[in-house]
């Protein structure tokens, strides 16, 4: 894999996952259409619930192999990479944030942030206590994630996920327990990390576009 | 912080009992390999012959005395004899048909002089180097095993003398001097001891030498085989000597009780050494099962470590020192419970008058190297398959 530009391109050509391929799709639906995420794109993948949000995360992350179609970045099929190759990608080219989160409830905030910013060294403790200062739980830093809030739970994964460089941030419904002054924080703190990067970002959403304007919309 | 998070879900009982069995084994493996080797060594350098080795003839009975029963053995029935699954060889003892007197030559020992029987074995069955135990037609000394009892004679006589007495070492120093001879011809060849025995009565000489004797100076009468020497396999020395008892043959009895104890010690510390293996592979299945259920009850942790960037060599890494640390724990456990066995069996066995070689024999190293290598390669291979199965 040589994936050297740093303005990665993401392409899904007549993607069907297994699961969907008995459910009629619209026209404008990413489903067994091409779509090609360009770099620095902040678009917004908008779509009612079971038509597929969380399942385009994963495969388009390489998490889930059960599709027909062809997923490439920046040209090279995903299926044809090696778990090198995907630790490289996951930890410099694409960052996520789970739908469930996937924090470990047994670590604190503050092991749960470290875990994944060891792997970079992107930020220092201190710039990791102000992150949570600004969505306003950094009064959590020594508290095990398994006893947050939803909400907080949430706002710890989005900042994890920042812990990295990265040209694409894929986010899966990061919102869905946060309020409107909460989400807006969160989004102007994705907005200005992935600006600084020059990196595009993905934000599936159940129709709420939280005043934000993106650069384009896409359908399931 | 991974090892926090990787084995925070440990059932900890299941994993002492694996440690205990895994323990046990062990230390029943490392000290049943080395009292195995130990007991099979038993004996080995102490005599000439092999500890395996014993001299058999026939029995003499009233009917071997009024001449209705032969004391000879026929080629037929060594045979037979070698034919036993039990028995490794069977090769006879070849006596002098000639005359042969034995002497001092050596100006600082007092003449002694004696008519003597000579023997030959097989090479194979003298624990001496082969280059010290050769002689050729030409050679002017014929290197030669005494009877202990020699030694013996040889001191009192030197007592009465007024000389000092003797030692093995200053033994093989002294000259001696055989004259061969028959009713035709004689001759002279110098001699020296290169070793004892306790189990052979006679003066014991190369093959070539004895060869040379019985043509040049062969006496009129046949040669007759009437010892033969049978070499058993290991551990199965019972059998030799019911084969023995069945054929109306007998032995010097320290021969045998040599056998008998090595092959009753042999086989149950056989047995114990089985039993050994399967338990340290039962342990060690029951740690790679445990490997294996740690590693399921982390499914999660495992899975999003490699979701966040997690390479999984990192991740097989902590499973695997973890588990070599435990095994580690294991065989240092084991070798010290070894070592405390082994200060009370050795001291066992000494007062049993079993007098085993007491240093620690590299075989029971090799054994807990090498079962602490099985276990390595087969819990890295473990961790491996299943944090690549993610992929």
């Amino acid at each position: 894999m040589t994936l050297e530009n740093d303005r990665m391109n993401i392409t899904l050509n007549n993607i069907m996952p297994t699961p969907l391929a008995s459910i009629q799709h619209s026209d404008k639906s990413i489903w067994g259409n091409f779509i090609s995420l360009e770099p620095g794109e902040k678009i917004m993948l908008n779509a009612s619930s079971g038509k597929g949000k969380s399942t385009f995360t994963l495969t388009t992350v390489g998490m889930r192999k059960d599709y027909t179609g062809t997923i490439t970045y920046d040209g090279q099929d995903i299926q044809q990479f090696s778990p090198d190759d995907w630790t490289k990608i996951r930890q410099e080219k694409i960052s996520v944030v789970f739908q469930d989160l996937q924090l470990f409830p047994k670590l604190t905030v503050k092991e749960n942030l470290l875990l994944k910013n060891a792997l970079t060294d992107t930020y220092s403790e201190m710039e990791l206590i102000q992150f949570l200062e600004e969505l306003e739980i950094d009064n959590k830093w020594n508290q095990l994630g398994g006893l947050l809030s939803m909400g907080q739970q949430q706002r710890v994964a989005i900042i994890r996920a920042l812990c990295q460089p990265f040209n694409w941030l894929i986010m899966d419904e990061p919102f869905s327990h946060l309020d409107v002054v909460n989400t807006q924080k969160c989004l102007n703190l994705i907005d200005k990390r992935a600006t600084e990067l020059g990196a595009g970002f993905v934000l599936t959403s159940l129709g709420d576009d939280h005043n934000f304007k993106y650069s384009r919309e896409l359908n399931l | 912080m991974l090892r926090t998070l990787l084995f925070q879900n440990q059932d900890k009982k299941q994993l002492v009992i694996a440690i205990i069995g895994a323990f046990l084994g062990i230390t029943f493996l490392v000290t049943s390999i080395h009292y195995l080797i130990r007991v099979n060594e038993f004996g080995k350098g102490a005599e000439i012959l092999g500890p395996n080795t014993i001299i058999v003839q026939k029995r003499v009975n009233n009917s071997a005395v009024l001449g209705l029963s032969k004391t000879d053995f026929t080629l037929a029935e060594i045979e037979k004899i070698k034919a036993e699954p039990f028995i490794q060889d069977v090769k006879p003892v070849i006596s002098n048909n000639f005359d042969v007197s034995f002497e001092t030559n050596d100006p600082l020992v007092p003449r002694f002089r004696s008519d003597v029987f000579i023997q030959t074995v097989d090479p194979d069955f003298i624990d001496v180097k082969s280059d010290n135990w050769t002689w050729k037609e030409g050679d002017t000394l014929v290197p030669i095993i005494m009877p202990r009892d020699f030694l013996v004679m040889l001191n009192t006589f030197m007592s009465a003398s007024g000389i000092p007495q003797v030692s093995d070492d200053v033994a093989k120093d002294i000259n001696f001097r055989f004259t061969i001879s028959n009713d035709n011809g004689k001759e002279w060849i110098d001699a020296k001891i290169i070793g004892f025995t306790n189990e052979v009565a006679s003066i014991l000489v190369p093959e070539k030498f004895m060869e040379y004797g019985n043509q040049k100076y062969a006496l009129k009468t046949d040669q007759k085989i009437t010892q033969i020497m049978i070499s058993g396999k290991e551990s199965e020395f019972g059998l030799v000597e019911e084969l023995i008892e069945t054929r109306g043959l007998e032995s010097k009895n320290s021969q045998m009780v040599v056998g008998r104890l090595k092959s009753i010690v042999g086989t149950l510390i056989l047995v114990i050494l089985g039993v050994s293996v399967i338990a340290v592979l039962v342990a060690g299945l029951v740690l790679i099962q445990y490997l294996q259920l740690l590693m399921t009850r982390n499914d999660y942790e495992v899975r999003t470590l490699l979701r966040i960037g997690y390479h999984p060599t990192i991740i097989i890494k902590q499973f695997f020192l973890y588990f070599m640390k435990i095994f580690g724990i294991v065989a240092s456990l084991g070798l010290g419970m070894f070592f405390l066995f082994k200060l009370f069996l050795d001291k066992l066995l000494e007062e049993g008058g079993l007098m085993i070689d007491t240093s620690i024999s590299l075989y029971a190293i090799g054994a807990l190297i090498l079962a602490y290598t099985i276990f390595a390669l087969t819990s890295y291979r473990t961790a491996k398959n299943g944090i690549y199965k993610e992929y």
